[in-house]
């Protein structure tokens, strides 16, 4: 599903989240309202505990919102069942996580052409994606290495691809930088801006002011409510 | 996701752990490979006991004298000698019958140039060959002018003709029985098995009988029934004749009446347990094998969490992690029972030289084997695969 012309790929309304531990109800997120327009570069920007990890659940269709509306590329998600959202994950999100989250003892080509898998792509088709993704990304010559073989900046690059190989409407990207050395994380930090030059719809969620900073937007988030917009 | 995608994952995720792989399916290995070997060594048992019996003679009723009493000692079955060679041509006579042997039995010594041996010598009739299921080696068997005449010729059993260093050039040559000489016109070939039914003499029943027994006393009488579904009425034609000339009414029958077709039923439903019996203590082992592999699966899935929520993340869905995990677990046992069935039939080909009954191959034991392998990678490994599925991906996610 595509958005009409001017519609938000993300749409949260009133968006809240309340773990239940059973005595208590801790409110992780509350009331939460955000668009963010098709090709829009935004850093959500927070301390650690201040919901940003749930606020990257949500976004990512990892969880459910308990209670408001999140509409993801013209699809409301908030009553999907389980199997919907792994569909909406395989469809429109490509995820760069903080520990790269590459399967391990698995080359990365074919860390690149596993979300592929589940989207029932031939074998064949799916290798020669990946490959593709792989080589605009400069690991032409890392395609058989497994994870263990590659330095961090190299497989944040192979998570990189393997977000990018199924042409998702979103990018979502969780302290992308945060294991990497400063040197590597610019590098990374270039590639989303690059990604974003090419019309790429990017979240970048950070703790960190100067790496929001690549953005072209960014929000605080704080005990679990948005606030004002920092920059942009 | 398509099978050949699980299956590619499957096998190069066994491949990475090659120890563990092999010890998890040496349960299952074992479990199937003593299934096939067992059924296969009570199945080749059973197939050589009743090669044994079928040897022994085609449809055949063996008639012996009942037994004595001394006092208020119960004699040995046999022992006393009710029966006549008289007996012997009534029952011949009764329909159903195909034909009858019956045996004057005594040892004698038997020579034949410098070899000698005591052997048992046996006084029949032509009918002989066909109770006792006998074929010629050499030469022909008694027929019934040498009966008429009582000629002094003589039939001799594989073994003896080997003993006496006889061969299919010697018939026409003499050999003498306790001192008397008898022509010898035929050897009979070997029946395997017992190799007593090989080392016998026999000779005319009127002959024997004027010169060896004496009575008129027979030690048994076999009968052949035509078909094997006659031997029952035969059995009580046969029993019904040799009462009335007993003038036996109140049923206690002064001789025996072995059933040969009821002997095989026996050993065939006893066999029957015995292969059951096997297949049930090698069926623990499978058992045994399969809450191994379940034991892997759990701890794999345990291992693995971070990896499953991952590819939940780049969307698997539960299906798509349960089919994985499934198909993983099948193909433990699979790779296991295909080993197993090899081991097995190699085993019972090495079990089936050394018992003598050769090598039995059941094709239908190895369907059973694989299809209750893959049984039991589906029961064991269900469990841990849906673990699996039902993982929350945020919670997967994150675990260390």
């Amino acid at each position: 599903m595509t958005v009409a012309a001017g519609e938000p790929i993300i749409k949260l309304e009133e968006v809240s989240r309340i773990y239940d531990t059973g005595k208590f109800q801790v409110p992780a997120l509350v009331d939460a309202n955000l668009d963010v327009a098709q090709g829009e570069f935004l850093a959500i920007v927070g301390p650690s505990g201040s919901g940003k990890s749930t606020m990257m659940n949500i976004l990512g269709c990892l969880d459910r919102p308990t209670s408001g509306l999140y509409t993801l590329d013209g699809q409301p998600v908030d009553e999907l069942d389980n199997d919907g959202l792994a569909l909406v994950r395989s469809r429109s999100i490509g995820f760069v996580f903080q520990s790269y989250n590459l399967l391990p003892r698995t080359s990365a080509l074919d860390n690149v052409a596993t979300p592929l898998m589940y989207q029932g792509v031939p074998r064949k088709e799916r290798l020669r994606r990946a490959q593709a993704a792989l080589e605009r990304l400069g690991l032409g010559d890392r395609m058989t290495h497994e994870p263990s073989e590659l330095s961090g900046g190299q497989q944040q690059r192979v998570g990189i691809a393997r977000a990018l190989v199924t042409e998702p409407a979103l990018i979502l990207a969780d302290e992308p930088t945060g294991n990497l050395d400063s040197h590597s994380g610019a590098e990374v930090l270039d590639l989303f801006r690059d990604l974003h030059a090419l019309g790429r719809t990017i979240v970048l969620i950070t703790h960190d002011v100067d790496v929001a900073a690549a953005a072209d937007r960014a929000v605080h988030i704080r005990d679990g409510r948005l606030g004002e917009a920092l920059i942009g | 996701m398509k099978i050949t995608d699980l299956f590619q994952l499957a096998l190069s995720r066994l491949g990475t752990g090659k120890m563990r792989t092999a010890l998890t399916m040496l349960g299952v290995i074992i479990g199937v490979a003593s299934v096939v070997a067992l059924v296969s060594v009570a199945q080749g048992a059973t197939a050589g006991i009743s090669n044994r019996l079928q040897s022994l003679g085609t449809n055949l009723l063996t008639v012996s004298p009942g037994f004595t009493r001394t006092g208020a000692t119960r004699g040995a079955a046999g022992s006393a000698t009710t029966l006549t060679i008289a007996d012997a041509n009534a029952v011949g006579s009764l329909s159903g019958v195909q034909a009858i042997a019956p045996e004057l039995t005594t040892n004698k010594l038997v020579l034949y140039g410098s070899q000698n041996e005591t052997t048992r010598l046996i006084g029949t009739t032509p009918g002989y060959t066909t109770v006792f299921a006998y074929d010629m080696w050499a030469g022909t068997f008694l027929n019934q002018a040498s009966i008429d005449n009582n000629l002094r010729v003589a039939v001799i059993g594989a073994t003896t003709a080997d003993n006496l260093g006889l061969t299919e050039t010697s018939i026409g040559q003499t050999i003498y029985i306790a001192g008397l000489p008898f022509d010898l016109i035929g050897i009979t070939q070997p029946k395997g098995g017992s190799t007593s039914a090989d080392d016998q003499v026999m000779i005319p029943l009127s002959t024997a009988h004027e010169l060896f027994v004496g009575s008129n006393n027979v030690s048994a009488i076999g009968i052949s029934a035509a078909s094997a579904d006659q031997i029952d009425t035969v059995s009580a034609e046969v029993t019904s004749t040799l009462e009335q000339r007993h003038g036996i009414t109140n049923g206690t029958d002064d001789f025996t009446i072995a059933n040969q077709a009821q002997l095989l039923g026996t050993v065939s439903s006893v066999s029957d347990v015995l292969t059951l019996l096997l297949a049930g203590i090698a069926s623990i082992s499978l058992l045994v094998g399969g809450i191994g592999i379940m034991n892997i699966m759990l701890v794999s899935v345990r291992e693995r969490t971070r990896e499953i929520g991952i590819r939940k993340a780049i969307g698997a869905r539960g299906r798509d992690i349960l089919s994985q995990f499934l198909v993983e677990a099948l193909a433990l046992s699979l790779a296991g029972g295909l080993i197993g069935i090899a081991v097995g039939v190699a085993a019972s080909f090495v079990i089936g030289i050394y018992g003598g009954w050769g090598f039995i191959f059941n094709p239908f034991t190895v369907v059973v084997a694989v299809g209750f392998s893959l049984i039991v990678g589906v029961i064991f490994g269900v469990w841990p695969a849906s673990q699996a599925a039902r993982l929350d991906p945020v919670v997967a996610l994150r675990y260390e």
